[in-house]
């Protein structure tokens, strides 16, 4: 039996490659961009005369739900791949979306509580859409559950992505169910409303002017700075990991 | 990199137009006074001389004011009185006609003075935590005489407002007019009906458990304008909704959980270093 | 060579029913589930005759969705324990096949369970079950529970809390089931309009269909070594 060569505590080192410059100048945006939509939903837009500033949360309630679909989304389009060619990256990406997709969709659970006790006069009403969004908050908890159940790294990824593939109809029922169950009595922002909500509000040119940059950035910049910094955690976990079984089998 | 720089100054170009653009208070197209305390619509073609707590718009032809107040003041009718003293520099005196309504909104309480045969003031008053609201109509034209009222419907089965006006000019005039001709009238505020006299025209609006009256001596020309105008002040009137504590809730749970969010990123990141740290000690005590 | 897609659904059908008829384990299990599960529901309703009638539907697809996932558990703790799974999935069978083939078994187990259940809490809660949309509803809805768990219980058994993974990972899939289903029942039971009921079944069937060929096309991933 030869002698393995023992690790020497200079060979444990984790790659740690410089952000780069492209992530740098995203977080940038991101944190600049999150600062102005803040300050164009809470300050230049009008206050909404019926609602008064609780309208103002909208800003963030309906923005955060796109960022959600923008990361769900992302899940699904890693899952995909993942089982089609075998890269862990892919998994990686899955699972970020499903962090950032959970924290986002709670941001707009509860934004949509809280504007919903001055107007609705109740915190949670068991109304079609508000139903289907906790049971997509639901869903994508149980994702992590599940995920940390699993102990095989290839099972885990494999079934991971299938259940992140399975969870996304969650997401279209909750983005569709307004279409689909009419007696919601959740507002209809953008389109043609065949209801008239109650504690609706017209979406007035200054409602959408403030709105679109805040959609945008929620839609695009949030998920994919706050994703792209969780794929680099769990880049170096992993790597650390691997450093601990190779360090404990010697 | 150029696509997300594209992007980028495409966001901030449209937060930079938002913000010029974001400014909007209308309310489907009808545009508001508004204020810390309340909310009226403003009176297209009538002079605006409204301050920053006041509503009030004047109409020279009639010589008609609609005025909407708050006053710090609890006592319904003193606060009546010292509003239309402070606004008109006359003492109205008290009342000659006080009832009671109940709109969606609360209670009102209707007051009508006349202190002499120049002017006349038709009141709304109600609560709003310790202060007062009133609405008032003020009238002021030396050749007519307009009142305006709110009464509860005497028969609810009726499909028009012609008993609660009998009974209400019973109160009014005297002695008692028998109003004959009627016609019915279409206004932005709702669907009136148009009851005259000799001397007198009568205006009736059904609303809901209410009927909206306006009456006329003489000056009848005047008086559809002047009671759809004071009806839509009083149906478009409402109490500017304080949840700012709400907002401010709603915002903290965005940031507590964005917050969780990016700190346990770093909060890993950080176990992660240590846990490394560990290791290379580890390593360097067994080599 | 694979055998032919229809046989080999045909020949894991027969095996798991030949091995249920001889144990009678799962159907008597599942159903002494749903026989308690409806007295209990039954008695903590007692006070209130009319909550009682009332919550009919939800009583139903609450007992057959967990009476599902106790018999995909049992069920998959059984091949597990005689190394069914693995000979199916050594022989040169697609992987469809075998999925269809689970699918099916677990829908005629539940399916039994579900039509015994109707005329048992038609007696008990005093509300007619027994008609021919009803029973279709349970049907699709079971159908459906069987759809996604078979997928999940194959995946669920092979981590490292099993049993108890299953309720937290199916319960929120199945979630649309449970809404529409209960919509569509309640709705017939209550004599509502024809077109409330049937939007609600046929959101289910829309569903079910959707779930259905995701699992089926998912289920390689689930059984690969």
């Amino acid at each position: 039996m030869g002698e393995k060569p023992k690790l020497a505590a200079s060979d444990l080192q984790i790659e740690r490659r410089p952000q780069p410059r492209l992530l740098r100048i995203l977080t940038v945006i991101t944190a600049l961009g999150f600062a102005g939509s803040l300050y164009l939903g809470l300050a230049a837009a009008g206050t909404d005369i019926l609602q008064g500033e609780i309208q103002r949360i909208f800003y963030i309630h309906m923005p955060s739900f796109f960022g959600a679909f923008t990361a769900f989304g992302l899940t699904l389009v890693g899952g995909l791949i993942y089982l089609a060619r075998r890269r862990e990256k892919w998994d990686r990406i899955a699972l970020a979306g499903v962090e950032v997709g959970l924290a986002f969709s709670l941001i707009n659970l509860l934004t949509g509580s809280i504007w919903a006790r001055p107007i609705w006069n109740t915190w949670w009403t068991w109304d079609p859409r508000l139903t289907s969004a906790a049971i997509m908050c639901l869903t994508y908890a149980a994702y992590l559950m599940l995920r940390a159940g699993i102990d095989d790294l290839d099972r885990r990824r494999a079934f991971m992505s299938v259940y992140g593939i399975l969870a996304f109809v969650t997401v279209l029922i909750t983005l569709f169910i307004i279409r689909i169950v009419p007696e919601t009595i959740h507002p209809v922002i953008v389109g043609a409303s065949p209801q008239n909500a109650q504690g609706g509000f017209e979406a007035t040119s200054g409602v959408v002017m403030a709105l679109i940059p805040s959609l945008l950035l929620w839609l695009i910049f949030m998920p994919l700075t706050l994703m792209w910094h969780r794929v680099r955690l769990e880049n170096r976990i992993e790597a650390l990991n691997r450093l601990k079984t190779q360090a404990l089998s010697e | 990199m150029k696509i997300t720089i594209t992007l980028a100054a495409f966001i901030l170009a449209l937060l930079a137009i938002g913000a010029v653009n974001a400014q909007d208070g209308d309310q489907n197209g009808v545009a508001y006074f508004r204020s810390r305390a309340f909310n009226v619509p403003i009176l297209a073609g009538w002079e605006d001389q409204s301050t920053e707590t006041v509503a009030q718009f004047y109409l020279a032809e009639a010589g008609a004011t609609i005025r909407t107040a708050i006053v710090p003041q609890d006592d319904i009718l003193a606060a009546a009185g010292a509003d239309l003293r402070a606004a008109f520099g006359v003492d109205f005196g008290g009342p000659g006609y006080q009832d009671k309504v109940n709109l969606a909104d609360g209670t009102w309480t209707v007051l009508i003075y006349e202190p002499d045969a120049r002017i006349s003031a038709s009141v709304m008053a109600r609560h709003v935590e310790n202060e007062t609201v009133v609405i008032s109509f003020v009238e002021s034209d030396p050749a007519g005489r307009i009142l305006m009222l709110a009464v509860a419907r005497s028969d609810e089965s009726e499909a028009d407002a012609s008993g609660e006006i009998d009974a209400a000019t019973g109160r009014l005039l005297d002695p008692a007019v028998e109003f004959f001709r009627q016609a019915s009238l279409a206004l932005p505020s709702g669907e009136w009906m148009v009851l005259s006299a000799e001397r007198y025209t009568a205006m009736g609006m059904v609303f809901g458990n209410d009927s909206f009256l306006a009456l006329a001596e003489s000056a009848a020309e005047q008086l559809p304008a002047l009671a759809d105008a004071y009806n839509r002040t009083l149906l478009g009137f409402f109490i500017t909704p304080d949840n700012s504590t709400y907002l401010a809730l709603g915002l903290a749970a965005a940031f507590i959980i964005l917050g969780t969010l990016v700190g346990s990123l770093f909060w890993r990141e950080r176990a992660l270093r240590k846990d490394l740290a560990l290791l290379q000690v580890l390593a360097g005590e067994d080599g | 060579m694979k055998t032919p897609f229809i046989t080999s659904v045909a020949a894991i059908i027969k095996k798991d029913l030949r091995a249920e008829f001889r144990a009678r384990e799962l159907v008597s299990l599942m159903g002494l589930f749903t026989l308690l599960s409806v007295l209990v529901f039954s008695f903590a309703l007692e006070l209130d005759r009319e909550a009682r009638e009332e919550a009919v539907s939800g009583v139903l697809w609450v007992t057959l969705i967990f009476a599902s996932i106790l018999g995909l558990n049992r069920g998959m703790a059984q091949e597990r324990d005689q190394g069914g799974l693995d000979a199916t999935l050594a022989a040169p069978v697609s992987r469809s096949a075998i999925y269809l083939g689970k699918l099916l078994g677990n829908f005629f187990f539940t399916a039994i369970v579900a039509l015994v259940m109707l005329p048992l809490m038609t007696v008990l809660y005093g509300k007619n079950l027994l008609d021919a949309w009803v029973i279709g509803t349970t049907v699709i809805g079971v159908f459906g529970f069987a759809a996604i768990g078979t997928l999940l219980a194959t995946l669920t058994v092979q981590t490292r809390a099993r049993e108890a993974l299953l309720p937290i990972a199916m319960l929120p899939i199945v979630l649309p089931f449970l809404l529409t289903a209960v919509r569509a029942t309640t709705g017939l039971l209550n004599g509502a309009v024809e077109r409330e009921w049937q939007s609600s079944l046929g959101m289910l069937a829309a569903i079910t269909v959707i779930y259905f060929v995701m699992c089926l096309l998912l289920y390689r991933y689930v059984v690969e070594e």
